[in-house]
């Protein structure tokens, strides 16, 4: 988060600042000391041991005069009250070693001979070489030899600077948290009320003013500043209020003023004439105003008879002569004409009327007439006949369309019925003819033989029979009678069909069915192929048994035909109403599978549906719609 | 009581197929004798007008019946009823319209032009001889001719 980061980074460069500041001022400080430390130390001891060396060579110089090596040595010997001197010597004027001192612990060497005047330093032993001189004859020369602690006072001088630094850090630390303390938090709570005020949009949070340095006056000038703009926030609040009432106003305004208009307008349409006025010969007496409007004529151009220059020349002669007319009559007259737009720059189609003023004695006086725009209607006419035409045409083409495929249809299952059917006469003829001539000289095998090419010729006698019925009951042109009674009906056939079984203990039992709206010829199909359906499969039962129920439903004529037969899987009532689908065998129960899809067809066609239901061994149910007739609605 | 193998009657069917099994019906009714057959409609009507390869046909041999397929090269059946019907001298024969199927509108339009029977050759050749030989018995035996 950059505004934490932010935070966070005013504190540490506080921290860093107060440390900084104080480290490089103890850094400055601390090396200047040692500097101005190290060479005065090393100044006061160079003059401290030459001073020691002057002092000795004076004391030693009557010594060196008279030879006395003793003396000299007690001399050298005083330097044991100096600790920090580790040896001493004194050359005489040959340079041979007079006198010497070693400081007892210390070690080193004596120098075999003395060294001219001078200080030399090594290391931390630091050398002095002072000439004895008396009345300017140089009577030998003192060699003291001491400690210099240069380093050990360097590193003395360092351990202060690195405590002090420590000590100076430590109350950089404390500073910095006194500097937080007064300095960052209230800048921080200053930043914690923005970002309220940000998230919240709440301007009557106030930052806390603790200080009352430029942080306090800080705090001051935001929450100054939070005050002036809850003042703006509040008067732009209002003052978008004040718009959205505005905006609101001039909408409803607006849409009042749309509403006007559209009124105006449409009053403007519903009396789109002009009206004009002439005098008895049909010329502009005065200024006609609407009509200048509409033609654009000017004042000039209209008068008299200009204005009849508006309309369509081809026009002007149908109005002359209209109104020649309705002169002679005195009667009112009425004629479609076109004339000149100006608004479109164009002619328009208009109607105009006019109708003579007559005076007392039955002259004409002047004539009133309207000019009515009808264009848009007479377009409008145009496009509809023009789209009845077209639509016309369209069916026509349709419908002749439909009628050659419906011949083609017919002169094919005309072709089939003749050509498919000849082969077949002939194998089933020709088998008879070689069984009646040569009968004898087969085998009964060959018989059989034989018999079974026939009785194949004949089944497929059978199908093609069947396939055309199926496909004429498809082509056939529907005759639909309002209420076709379907009791009637459907009894009519199952007496038909029962004709042959009477003796078959069939219980076949057919309640009040609803009247359907639809083909009786089509429909009777339909009773012929379920009822002796019903009667073929629940043949094999020993007391077969069919119901035949229906009702209405929802304005639709629902119909049951139920039997105990064989029934069917219901795997397979999918293939049930398929063209030459069988779920029986050709052996247990003849027929070519026709029956069911010349049923379903039939039913599709009279806007119906059909489905079967059945088990095995339990018999079907065929349920059935059909239009319901209007005496049962 | 004429004879009626005296009786001519002129099978007109394209197919020899059918042709043959309609005479072997005929024939055992003992029609078979008298029957000529023609395959097409052209020559059947040259036959009845005793025109182009039957102009030397006397004229005494018209036929009592005419046995007519309807589905024929050239002319067809119908158009050969109707050449029949409307001739003054032939619309007096009997004229039995043999088709394969049961076409509505070959019925319509042969009873439309005055047939005076319409079978439909069954594909069952026990049913196939029984049909045309009551067909042939019965117009042979019933409808006598004016000329006769």
């Amino acid at each position: 988060m950059p505004s934490r980061f932010g935070f966070r980074s005013v504190r540490s460069k506080l921290f860093a600042g107060v440390l900084l500041t104080s480290l490089s001022a103890l850094l400055v400080a601390g090396v200047a000391l040692l500097i101005v430390d190290l060479r005065g130390n090393h100044a006061n001891q160079a003059d401290d041991l030459g001073t020691q060396a002057e002092i000795i060579g004076r004391a030693s110089a009557a010594a060196l005069q008279f030879d006395d090596s003793k003396l000299a040595a007690d001399n050298l010997g005083l330097l044991k009250a100096k600790p920090k001197i580790e040896a001493g010597a004194i050359y005489n004027a040959r340079g041979g070693l007079f006198a010497s001192y070693v400081k007892p612990d210390a070690a080193g060497e004596l120098p075999a001979l003395p060294a001219t005047d001078g200080l030399q330093v090594s290391g931390e032993t630091m050398e002095v070489y002072r000439r004895v001189i008396e009345n300017g004859e140089i009577l030998g020369t003192v060699y003291l030899r001491a400690h210099y602690d240069f380093y050990e006072r360097l590193w003395r001088y360092l351990g202060i600077v690195l405590g002090v630094s420590v000590l100076a850090l430590a109350v950089s630390v404390l500073m910095s948290f006194w500097l937080q303390a007064t300095v960052t938090r209230p800048i921080l709570d200053v930043t914690g009320v923005a970002r309220r005020v940000v998230e919240d949009r709440d301007f009557t949070l106030r930052a806390k003013k603790t200080t009352g340095d430029e942080i306090g006056f800080l705090v001051d000038a935001f929450n100054d500043m939070l005050a002036e703009i809850s003042r703006q926030t509040a008067a732009l609040e209002a003052s978008n209020r004040e718009l959205a009432n505005q905006i609101a106003e001039r909408s409803e305004t607006e849409r009042a003023l749309r509403e006007s208009e559209r009124r105006n307008r449409t009053l403007v349409n519903a009396s789109s004439s002009v009206v004009w006025t002439t005098d008895r010969n049909l010329a502009f007496a005065a200024a006609q105003p609407a009509w200048q409007a509409y033609t654009g004529q000017g004042d000039e151009d209209s008068r008299g008879t200009g204005w009849r220059r508006a309309f369509d020349a081809a026009d002007r002669s149908v109005l002359a002569g209209d109104w020649k007319v309705a002169q002679e009559n005195k009667a009112t007259f009425e004629c479609e004409l076109k004339l000149w737009h100006a608004s479109s720059s164009a002619y328009r189609i208009v109607s105009l009327r006019a109708a003579p003023i007559l005076d007392a004695q039955n002259e004409i006086v002047e004539w009133i007439g309207t000019v009515t725009d009808i264009h848009d209607r007479r377009q409008a006419e145009a496009e509809i006949a023009r789209l009845n035409a077209d639509l016309e045409l369209r069916v026509a083409r349709r419908t002749e369309e439909l009628e050659a495929t419906n011949r083609e249809l017919e002169s094919f299952s005309y072709s089939v019925s003749h050509d498919l059917r000849a082969p077949l006469r002939a194998i089933d003829g020709y088998s008879r003819m070689v069984e009646e001539d040569y009968g004898g000289r087969f085998d009964e095998e060959g018989r059989r033989m034989l018999k079974v090419v026939r009785e194949e010729a004949v089944r497929m006698g059978r199908l093609i029979d069947d396939l055309l019925s199926f496909s004429k009951m498809s082509r056939k042109a529907m005759e639909t009678t309002e209420n076709v009674n379907m009791t009637a009906l459907a009894k009519d056939v199952a007496q038909t069909l029962m004709r042959d079984r009477e003796e078959s203990g069939v219980r076949l039992d057919i309640w009040p069915l609803p009247s359907v709206r639809g083909d009786v010829a089509l429909l009777r199909q339909v009773w012929i192929n379920l009822l002796s359906n019903a009667l073929k499969y629940s043949s094999t039962k020993p007391r077969p048994e069919i119901l035949v129920t229906g009702e209405t439903t929802d304005g639709v004529a629902v119909f049951r035909v139920q039997d105990n037969g064989v029934g069917f899987d219901m795997k397979y009532a999918n293939k049930l109403f398929g063209v030459f689908q069988r779920l029986h065998k050709a052996e247990d129960f003849e027929g070519t599978g026709v029956g069911l899809a010349i049923v379903h067809r039939v039913i599709a066609r009279h806007g119906g549906t059909i489905r079967a239901d059945a088990r095995p061994g339990e018999g079907a149910t065929f349920h059935f719609t059909l239009p319901m007739g209007t005496a049962d609605a | 009581m004429p004879d009626y193998n005296e009786f001519e009657i002129l099978l007109a069917e394209d197919n020899p197929r059918d042709a043959e099994m309609t005479q072997r019906a005929l024939r055992k009714i003992n029609l078979i004798n008298r029957v000529h057959w023609v395959k097409d409609g052209e020559a059947a009507l040259h036959y009845l007008l005793r025109e182009g390869e039957y102009a030397d046909r006397p004229a005494s041999s018209m036929p009592r019946l005419v046995l007519l397929d309807i589905k024929m090269p050239k002319l067809d059946g119908i158009e050969v009823l109707r050449r029949i019907k409307s001739d003054e001298a032939l619309r007096h024969i009997p004229v039995v319209v043999m088709t394969s199927s049961n076409e509505e509108s070959d019925v319509v339009d042969s009873y439309k032009l005055g047939v005076n029977s319409y079978i439909v050759k069954p594909v069952e050749f026990g049913a196939f001889v029984e049909t045309v030989a009551r067909a042939g018995l019965y117009w042979i035996l019933t409808n006598r001719s004016p000329l006769s």
